[in-house]
């Protein structure tokens, strides 16, 4: 295993309280495998791919336990110093909004050859090449003069490009992409997303996709880990869980989007709202939604069943779920 | 089609770009709009779908009188709604109210939901006396599934999904019969995007609603669309109905946007044809020549750099008839299939009467 998350727990303190945004979440990816982390906003979903790649705000964040084991190294135990290096050489990670996370005031060229001087200490000849052949590997076109430019110069799915490309650019053995394609418009989406895909096969990386986007998971990944007030709700290879959902709020988000093939009637909507992360309800945290909860789940928390060797599902009810 | 209550054409929204500070002088424009026409039947709903900068929201918001067109014609009811002002305007905007996309910036932060949802009859005060409005919010707010009891609260103890409600009832509040929702749904989150689109549809049976719903999501538009117009570039390249557009389009632009949507099925990812675009949208304020579509397009011959192609139906599906024969904007139109069956969706699910049938409560 490439990237092996165990029991995590991430912890915000406030002045309003403590919200408990991850709660005991395990994941793994592998070599030149996708996993999708599919969640809604304040799933834990964006907080724990922080906590992995060492760039959570601590505080008011803590990380109260878990391990994060990469290359057989846990990362949560290395010095800052030593977590840096592992930081963009060994994974990178890609934001949604490629405006904000690059730098306005230095040319593009500038940021992707940064790279190469501050990590592998190139000189700035050097690294202006590498940042030319870069732009060229993600398909910009006119690299050579266009990596002059600045960032408020590129479109959209431009600017994204360059962020892969900078992530990309010390080939690390794993990419997270957080939203990477949300900002984007659908038939720029489709060009990013396929441009990800390619490279993450050519270089055998392991990808962790995290979104919201049905869609886009069922596009590209292998495995899918949902997520749900701070937990993993579901966890199963790609085509199953499409096929039968094993937890209520995975098969609520599945029914409630519509069609694009046909025209349907009313939408089935997952009642109520997620929880407050303040206080998380009892038992099953998604029970005052769930069309399946009875008393057990007001008071037990559902550990992880196993559905099969390579699916699980924290539904006290996972038969039913799949059944009917 | 029924009688039209709406009725748009030629619309026109240019933005000058100018030069200079003192002898100001005009270098060109962004054409944002560029002749838009389209009619709204009573009780109907129009989605139009778009990628940004496409117009879209422009065109809303010349539709509730935000902006004034640079040219063109916006008939309700047969009286052209762009030339009107004063006292006649504002009857007429009673009847064709908003609903925004953000519900975090379209709310006042200092009002209580019971003054925003009221502050509608503050103008038209003729629609609600001063002693009645109490008892109309709350009534308001129990249409749209909020607790009537909240009418004092300000709109940041609410959710997303709860101020998208307030704002709906906030467009609600005069009784007018059309609508103009601009990406009403595109902020909430999955699970809670499904309550609104309920709630609209629900309350335009209930009030005999106009809906001019605009979105990017296409998988959104067609469930809650009779009709829907494809935008590019500020115009609308292809129209027809909800099936006819899906199940049949022959605009290559409507033909890659459908092609591109990622569907919730695994199965899809193998036997789909993806038509991938090159390049990005040109800038508005340099509109190619022709076709506005041809720098993008896989058909593009020298014809359609010359000639702009009209938005009709082509003559040789017009001669055959069928669904493909409505309202395309290209020279070499054909008919395509690009939306895949998400066969796993078939079958008992989303069908039954159990835990997963329709409906679901609100918020």
């Amino acid at each position: 295993m490439l990237l092996e998350v165990r029991d995590l727990h991430v912890e915000f303190h406030t002045r309003d309280g403590v919200a408990k945004a991850v709660n005991g979440v395990s994941y793994g990816v592998d070599a030149g495998e996708t996993l999708a982390v599919l969640g809604e906003s304040g799933s834990g979903k964006s907080v724990t791919a922080q906590a992995v790649m060492g760039i959570l705000d601590i505080p008011p964040g803590r990380i109260t336990g878990g391990e994060v084991v990469f290359q057989g190294r846990d990362l949560l135990r290395l010095k800052e110093d030593e977590r840096r290096r592992v930081r963009g050489a060994g994974m990178a990670m890609i934001f949604q909004d490629a405006l904000s996370s690059l730098n306005p005031v230095l040319s593009v060229g500038d940021q992707l050859g940064e790279m190469f001087t501050v990590h592998r200490g190139m000189s700035r000849k050097d690294a202006r090449a590498k940042a030319v052949e870069l732009m060229d590997r993600v398909r910009i076109p006119a690299a050579r003069e266009r990596v002059k430019q600045y960032p408020h110069q590129f479109s959209g799915g431009m600017r994204q490009r360059i962020m892969i490309a900078m992530a990309l650019a010390l080939e690390p053995a794993l990419i997270i992409a957080d939203e990477p394609t949300t900002a984007l418009d659908v038939t720029v989406q489709a060009q990013v997303m396929e441009l990800l895909a390619e490279l993450q096969r050519e270089y055998r990386m392991g990808l962790i996709l995290i979104t919201h986007d049905l869609g886009v998971v069922a596009d590209v990944a292998d495995r899918i880990a949902v997520m749900y007030a701070g937990r993993i709700v579901e966890s199963a290879p790609v085509h199953d869980i499409y096929k039968a959902p094993a937890h209520p709020y995975t098969r609520g988000l599945l029914e409630s989007i519509p069609r694009l093939d046909q025209k349907g009637q009313e939408l089935y909507a997952i009642k109520g709202l997620p929880p407050n992360l303040m206080s998380i309800p009892p038992g099953c945290a998604f029970h005052p939604r769930c069309p399946l909860a009875r008393d057990v789940c007001r008071t037990d928390e559902p550990p992880l069943y196993e559905v099969s060797p390579t699916r699980g599902s924290a539904c006290h009810f996972w038969r039913e779920c799949m059944d009917d | 089609m029924t009688e039209p209550i709406l009725e748009v054409s030629g619309l026109v929204k240019h933005y000058p770009l100018t030069r200079g500070v003192v002898f100001r002088k005009q270098v060109g424009a962004v054409r944002a709009v560029d002749g838009v026409d389209f009619r709204l039947g009573r009780g109907e709903t129009l989605g139009i779908v778009g990628e940004s900068g496409c117009g879209k929201s422009t065109v809303a918001k010349m539709l509730v009188n935000l902006e004034r067109p640079t040219a063109g014609s916006i008939r309700y009811k047969g009286e052209d709604i762009t030339r009107l002002s004063g006292r006649a305007l504002k009857a007429v905007r009673r009847n064709i109210q908003m609903v925004f996309q953000d519900p975090y910036t379209s709310l006042n932060p200092r009002m209580t939901v019971g003054d925003i949802i009221g502050e509608p009859y503050d103008i038209h005060p003729e629609v609600a006396p001063k002693g009645d409005r109490r008892r109309r919010v709350r009534e308001l707010l129990d249409v749209v599934g909020l607790n009537p009891e909240y009418i004092n609260r300000y709109p940041h103890q609410f959710s997303g999904g709860q101020r998208q409600r307030i704002g709906i009832a906030r467009g609600l509040a005069l009784r007018p019969e059309v609508i103009v929702a601009d990406e009403p749904v595109s902020a909430l989150d999955v699970s809670v995007q499904a309550q609104v689109i309920n709630l609209m549809d629900r309350l335009q049976s209930e009030f005999e609603l106009a809906y001019v719903f605009i979105a990017h999501d296409l998988s959104i538009v067609r469930h809650i669309s009779d009709r829907v117009g494809v935008m590019y570039l500020g115009r609308i390249v292809e129209t027809g109905t909800d099936t006819e557009i899906y199940e049949h389009p022959t605009h290559p632009y409507t033909q890659a946007l459908l092609s591109a949507v990622p569907v919730p099925d695994p199965e899809a990812r193998e036997h789909r044809e993806r038509i991938i675009l090159s390049g990005d949208v040109p800038s508005p304020t340099n509109i190619p020549s022709g076709c506005r579509f041809r720098t993008r397009c896989w058909k593009a011959q020298e014809r359609c750099a010359r000639e702009v192609p009209a938005l009709a139906v082509p003559a040789w599906f017009e001669a055959a008839g069928g669904p493909a024969a409505h309202d395309s904007a290209c020279h070499f139109a054909e008919e395509k299939h690009v939306v895949p069956a998400e066969g796993h969706r078939d079958g008992p699910r989303g069908h039954g009467d159990g835990p997963w049938g329709h409906g679901g409560g609100p918020g």
